[in-house]
């Protein structure tokens, strides 16, 4: 059930200036050649968003522990329908901001609001899906208990949740392992079931840390498709990781290192800016380290 | 609190037991086998002692008292009187002989009637003088002190019994024995068996247990499985998560106690004479304080090989200084107090009350509330760990 709407996007070949149109779905790196001049290219289609809705605020939040500051005043803004991809290497922050976010972690400075509510706010709780590191799902019990769990936590009635359990194991493609005991699923379908019991009460925000970690590259694929299809939905993803190249996905990215953001942006412009070629060379760009 | 959220938590962790059959295997297997192997093997009451029995005593022939036209043969009369459950008698008329049977080992007593046994009463009755007491000797492998209490107990109850019947044939305007002894039960009616004492003792500390365990290793899984972050990241309040679990573990901890009730019942006839469903409600109040401790300690162990590393500092308090097996006065008097810490040590002197005095919760109170407290305590101590944040 992947969805994706097709994007059409004007280039200008650098060479003969001829000007023409590529298609291709959005967050996608298109290897192109100009018609006339037959000049190697490429074109990357930026995702969209509603840059007037603001759905995470975050302002001069700071996390220490003990002395060692995992995240230095941090200022940042997601708007509503935006996959906004926090980047950085290990121990660079991205787990404690959704941690924080998530009020699993209290700030020790700063505050974040989410939908307008000052968090932590337990109300608003159910307009978060979230999905940690670990795959946190229950192996003692079924795929259908786990999601009637999930949604059943989420105070979905009865009625609400079959009508979603159909379409959610429809989508992360579980239907026939409905009723099969999750320490029997591969490791793939245990992301899959992660993800679903993070979707069953329909968020308007998703928050995943590091949800392509220890994941084969297929998985990623689908992964993605998944995160794409919410996001066209209206659903806002946050999502963290250290995979550059799947950074590309994502309407914006942001570059964390030692707590603090150093630079945000589309992945485009942080391209451009950089003159790199690829999101990982301009992280090492960024960070004053020379490429290779 | 919201119930539909709460019972969430409730049916998801009833099924996850249902699906993990070892774990329910435990649930219900490790209180019938505890009431099993002690209710057979621990019974309480020694057995077929062996013992030797020198009769030396002459007697008083018939014909030669008017008082007891029959005669007497009192050390005749007490050895009937043994309980040949308790004995297994072998007779003899040689004192040595009898004597190196306990040295070898052979036999746990030897029990010795000298010649003027009959007469030395007789003689004390009538001249109230005790120069010449009538003595029953006993030489006592003493190695073992279950076994020569057992020997000690038969000898004296049935030196009582022939005392008593002998009253009943005697002319007692004539004779006064020197004692008598009138014993009425106030709970209990003298065929308590161990067995009886032990049950209510079991389904207690099964319960409490099991709870302690289960709730630790729930808990850690849910921990390090990264589940428990989820549940902090819902809607679900962490009294709705304490309170969802402390409903299975009501549910289980039921299931448990009949479990064991009807086995103590099929199997050794144990005696229940009070309200079995205040029995029942004790068993809850046990399950709720120990679900509370087992998610506080559960904080204390990262993985379930740390959480089984728990089990034996719970274990032996709770055996030695709640009187699961012995009665709490047998423990020193300096360390009794303790026993007051121990919450196990309401429980199931809350339920031996019940089961065997046929007391209500007008003589039980202060077990209830000491329970009830404990659990308040320790569920709201751990809704207050659930929601502490770094």
């Amino acid at each position: 059930m992947k969805v994706q709407s097709i994007q059409q996007k004007q280039v200008r070949c650098p060479t003969c200036k001829t000007i023409f149109t590529a298609t291709g779905s959005p967050g996608e790196i298109q290897k192109i050649t100009c018609p006339s001049c037959r000049t190697l290219g490429k074109v990357t289609f930026e995702q969209s968003y509603d840059a007037t809705t603001i759905v995470i605020d975050i302002h001069h939040l700071t996390k220490n522990y003990g002395k060692f500051t995992a995240v230095n005043d941090l200022e940042l803004t997601v708007y509503k329908g935006e996959i906004y991809g926090l980047l950085g290497p290990n121990g660079s922050g991205k787990t404690t901001i959704i941690k924080m976010l998530t009020g699993l972690l209290r700030p020790t400075s700063g505050n974040a609001e989410i939908f307008g509510k000052k968090i932590p706010c337990k109300s608003m709780m159910k307009n978060i899906g979230y999905m940690p590191q670990d795959t946190a799902i229950y192996l003692d019990n079924t795929v259908h208990e786990n999601l009637a769990f999930f949604g059943g936590m989420y105070g979905m009635t009865k009625d609400q949740f079959e009508k979603k359990e159909q379409e959610m194991l429809a989508f992360v493609d579980l239907l026939n392992w409905r009723d099969c005991l999750v320490s029997t699923l591969s490791g793939g379908m245990k992301h899959r079931l992660s993800l679903a019991c993070a979707l069953i009460h329909e968020p308007h925000l998703l928050l995943l840390d590091e949800p392509t970690v220890g994941v084969d590259p297929e998985l990623r694929a689908t992964f993605w498709g998944y995160f794409e299809t919410m996001m066209q939905k209206g659903v806002t993803v946050m999502i963290t990781t250290h995979y550059m190249d799947e950074a590309n996905h994502c309407s914006r990215v942001g570059f964390l290192r030692k707590g603090k953001l150093i630079a945000e942006g589309r992945p485009t412009e942080l391209k451009q800016k950089t003159g790199t070629e690829s999101l990982e060379d301009a992280f090492l760009a960024l960070t004053g380290r020379k490429t290779p | 609190m919201n119930l539909r959220r709460t019972l969430a938590f409730t049916r998801r962790s009833l099924l996850q037991f249902r699906h993990d059959r070892r774990t329910f295997a435990f649930l219900l297997i490790m209180p019938l086998l505890m009431i099993l192997i002690f209710g057979y093997t621990f019974g309480g009451d020694v057995k077929n002692i062996t013992v030797e029995v020198v009769n030396l005593d002459h007697g008083l022939p018939s014909g030669t008292n008017p008082l007891l036209p029959q005669g007497l043969f009192l050390a005749n009369n007490i050895t009937k009187n043994f309980d040949t459950d308790t004995f297994s008698i072998h007779e003899t008329t040689n004192t040595d002989d009898a004597r190196q049977q306990v040295h070898d080992g052979k036999a746990w007593a030897a029990i010795i009637f000298p010649a003027n046994f009959t007469q030395n009463f007789l003689t004390l009755l009538a001249t109230q003088q005790d120069a010449n007491r009538p003595t029953v000797e006993i030489y006592l492998d003493a190695s073992n002190p279950t076994i020569s209490a057992a020997v000690i107990k038969t000898l004296s109850q049935s030196l009582q019994n022939t005392l008593k019947e002998l009253t009943a044939t005697l002319n007692t305007s004539h004779i006064d024995l020197p004692i008598t002894i009138t014993q009425t039960y106030a709970y209990g009616g003298g065929d308590t068996r161990f067995i009886d004492y032990f049950a209510p003792g079991v389904i207690s500390f099964a319960i409490m247990m099991v709870t302690t365990m289960i709730t630790i290793i729930l808990f850690v899984n849910e921990r390090r499985n990264g589940t428990l972050q989820r549940l902090l990241v819902s809607p679900a309040s962490e009294t709705e998560i304490v309170v969802g679990y402390a409903l299975a573990f009501a549910v289980i901890g039921v299931i448990q106690s009949i479990v064991v009730l009807v086995a103590a019942l099929l199997l050794f006839n144990i005696t229940i004479i009070g309200n079995i469903f205040l029995a029942l409600v004790v068993v809850l109040l046990l399950a709720f304080g120990h679900q509370g401790l087992g998610i506080l300690l559960s904080a204390g162990a990262k993985n379930e090989m740390q959480a089984i590393q728990f089990i034996p500092l719970i274990i032996f308090p709770s055996i030695l200084l709640a009187g699961l097996f012995w009665p709490l006065e047998s423990i020193p008097s300096y360390l009794q107090p303790l026993s007051y810490f121990i919450p196990l040590r309401y429980g199931i002197d809350a339920e031996r009350s019940i089961m065997l005095r046929g007391w209500g919760i007008g003589e039980i109170w202060i077990d209830i509330l000491v329970l009830i407290v404990f659990a308040l305590l320790t569920l709201s101590a751990s809704v207050l760990l659930l929601k502490k944040k770094n």
